[in-house]
């Protein structure tokens, strides 16, 4: 396999994973009009996690699974504290959430020390492209598949999305719109968790790595407004490719810098007509 | 309460003279935390607006110093020349950016920081990762500051000029228009305040303010790396700026010190024989996260407006 086609491989693996963590943010925004600072954190809690337990003995497969669970609850967890009392302004859970992000350090050096740590993934390669890509793609895949026929298809996905668009209708029509917000909360902490478990094994997870998986994920998800599924995995998808040409023919140096450029250029091009896009 | 700014300030100047040499350090750092956040404080509370970049400010002020005495520039008009460059800086990206609101400004600020971060570590003239090394002393006029009881008085004069400078921006027509902007941006723009205007000159203020504190701090330390002003210390000034109560320079003071002698005192506590090694960053990342939680939830104003608005 060529080298162009390498890249593009290991980009759309990358991408999925900004696709996963910025899918987080969006379920979550949606529902609760918080951004959630601390996205990056559910999947460095699920990667460490996952190493623990692939220590201990147990499967692969299983360990992964406990990692995204362990996740979910933690992505509750937060949403509880960010959102649990009522009258938080979003502005106001954006910091806590923030703060979140800091607590979740202290967890992390707690438990597992502040040196970077991986776990063997999907083994072998074909054509000069690791097998674990490939898994990584059919993984986000179906899960996003799954997510979106949750959302489209059953009686929770429709009250949640009653509740994105109109909270105020939403409970009026007997929609408990706090309970939303917490379910919403726990899936964009399974979704960051996933990202978490199934990029470490390309590249090492360390308790700081959350900055720059929230940033990357919020900036697949700013292409659509942080509130558009579809275009948060072409965003992310984009932003994978590009930012694995620009490390493989320019240099790994400005390999993350891609996904900064890119948010910035997107943000300060729609402020132009913010006025029509947004009110608040 | 207006007992405590006379009090405040004679505790300044008599402290340094009788603290140890490394309670020397945490004074001179907590004075230079202090100017950034007075800044930040005014920035969020103000123009009530998230910032998550201020560090790239104290960060541009440190390097332009730093750079220039390097290359011979008397030391006084490198140290001036870092607020002039971090306010310059903040106007040119101050323009496209401010258009930005809540969520999209803190990630924006926080995208421009890493950038800048990484331009720096990849810039050889700027010493790439490992950053300057061998910076001189600040000397004015013959008089060499190698002490740290001079830095610790240099910090003093700076945190009091800062605030000065602070108290009469929030006092004049600009604070008003501001407190307007903050309270509600379509009715000031209706009453004829500037808004556009007004939230650049508080954020490009806020930027000077970290930027003299970084051009402080490389004539302090003697060396820079992009290290030295990392993403955390942008959070930290938000604690610190959020803790004390956003808006209020005597808030931000309060709260630069509080959290700075509080981390400190943990950091003793946890650095004691028997304590694990990963004691000290497990206690202060908790105690910054703790805090930050608290009064965001159940004192939103900050401790001293809440204090000012009780008594």
């Amino acid at each position: 396999m060529g080298e162009l086609a390498q890249y593009l491989v290991t980009g759309v693996g990358l991408g999925c994973a900004y696709a996963l963590t910025g899918s987080g943010l969006v379920v979550i925004y949606r529902v609760t009009r918080v951004v959630n600072f601390a996205q990056g954190s559910f999947a460095v809690l699920a990667a460490l996690c996952v190493t623990t337990v692939l220590a201990a003995g147990l499967p692969h497969g299983v360990a992964e699974g406990l990692g995204v669970l362990l996740a979910a609850v933690v992505g509750l967890l937060v949403g509880l504290v960010a959102t649990g009392k009522p009258g938080t302004t979003p502005q106001a859970a954006l910091i806590v959430t923030l703060g979140l992000g800091v607590f979740a350090y202290a967890v992390e050096i707690l438990f597992w020390g502040d040196q970077p740590r991986s776990f063997p993934g999907l083994g072998g390669a074909i054509g000069g492209v690791q097998i674990h890509y490939l898994l990584i793609i059919a993984v986000t895949a179906v899960v996003l598949g799954a997510v979106a026929l949750l959302f489209a298809r059953t009686d929770l996905g429709r009250a949640l999305t009653a509740t994105a668009a109109d909270p105020y209708a939403a409970r009026a029509v007997g929609i408990d719109v706090v309970r939303m917000g917490l379910f919403a909360f726990a899936v964009g902490g399974a979704l960051g968790g996933l990202a978490g478990v199934l990029i470490t094994p390309v590249q090492q997870v360390s308790f700081d790595s959350d900055v720059a998986l929230v940033v990357n994920g919020f900036s697949a998800a700013i292409l659509g407004n942080l509130t558009r599924p579809g275009l948060t995995l072409a965003g992310g998808l984009l932003l994978g490719v590009v930012s694995a040409l620009v490390g493989g023919y320019l240099s790994t140096a400005y390999q993350s810098d891609v996904a900064l450029v890119f948010m910035l250029v997107v943000l300060i091009a729609r402020a132009g007509r913010r006025d029509v896009v947004e009110a608040a | 309460m207006k007992w405590a700014y006379p009090v405040a300030a004679v505790i300044a100047l008599v402290l340094p003279a009788f603290l140890a040499p490394g309670q020397l350090t945490v004074f001179i750092l907590l004075g230079l935390s202090a100017m950034a956040v007075v800044g930040l404080s005014l920035l969020m509370g103000y123009a009530g607006q998230v910032s998550l970049g201020q560090a790239a400010f104290t960060a541009l002020g440190a390097y332009t110093s730093g750079l220039l005495s390097l290359h011979h520039t008397p030391p006084l008009l490198a140290l001036a020349a870092a607020p002039v460059a971090a306010a310059l800086a903040a106007v040119l990206v101050g323009v496209p950016v401010l258009r930005l609101r809540g969520h999209q400004l803190a990630f924006a600020t926080l995208a421009l920081q890493i950038l800048l971060l990484s331009v720096l570590g990849g810039a050889e003239w700027a010493g790439g990762a490992v950053g300057l090394q061998g910076l001189p002393y600040l000397s004015v006029g013959g008089f060499e500051l190698d002490q740290d009881l001079d830095y610790a008085y240099l910090v003093v004069a700076g945190v009091l000029l800062v605030s000065l400078i602070a108290h009469r921006l929030v006092r004049s027509r600009v604070g008003r228009g501001l407190r307007a902007l903050a309270t509600g941006e379509m009715a000031a723009e209706a009453s004829g305040v500037p808004v556009g205007a007004y939230r650049l000159l508080v954020f490009a203020v806020s930027a000077a303010f970290a930027g003299l504190a970084g051009g402080i701090y490389s004539f302090f330390l003697g060396y820079l790396a992009p290290g030295s002003f990392p993403v955390l210390l942008s959070i930290e000034y938000v604690v610190m700026a959020v803790v004390g109560g956003l808006g209020s320079i005597a808030g931000a003071l309060l709260g630069a010190a509080l959290i700075t002698v509080g981390v400190q005192l943990l950091t003793t506590l946890a650095t004691q024989p028997g304590m694990p090694s990963y004691a000290p960053s497990v206690l202060s990342y908790a105690v910054y996260a703790l805090l930050l939680i608290a009064v965001v939830l159940f004192v939103p104003k900050g401790i001293v407006p809440t204090l000012r608005r009780s008594s």
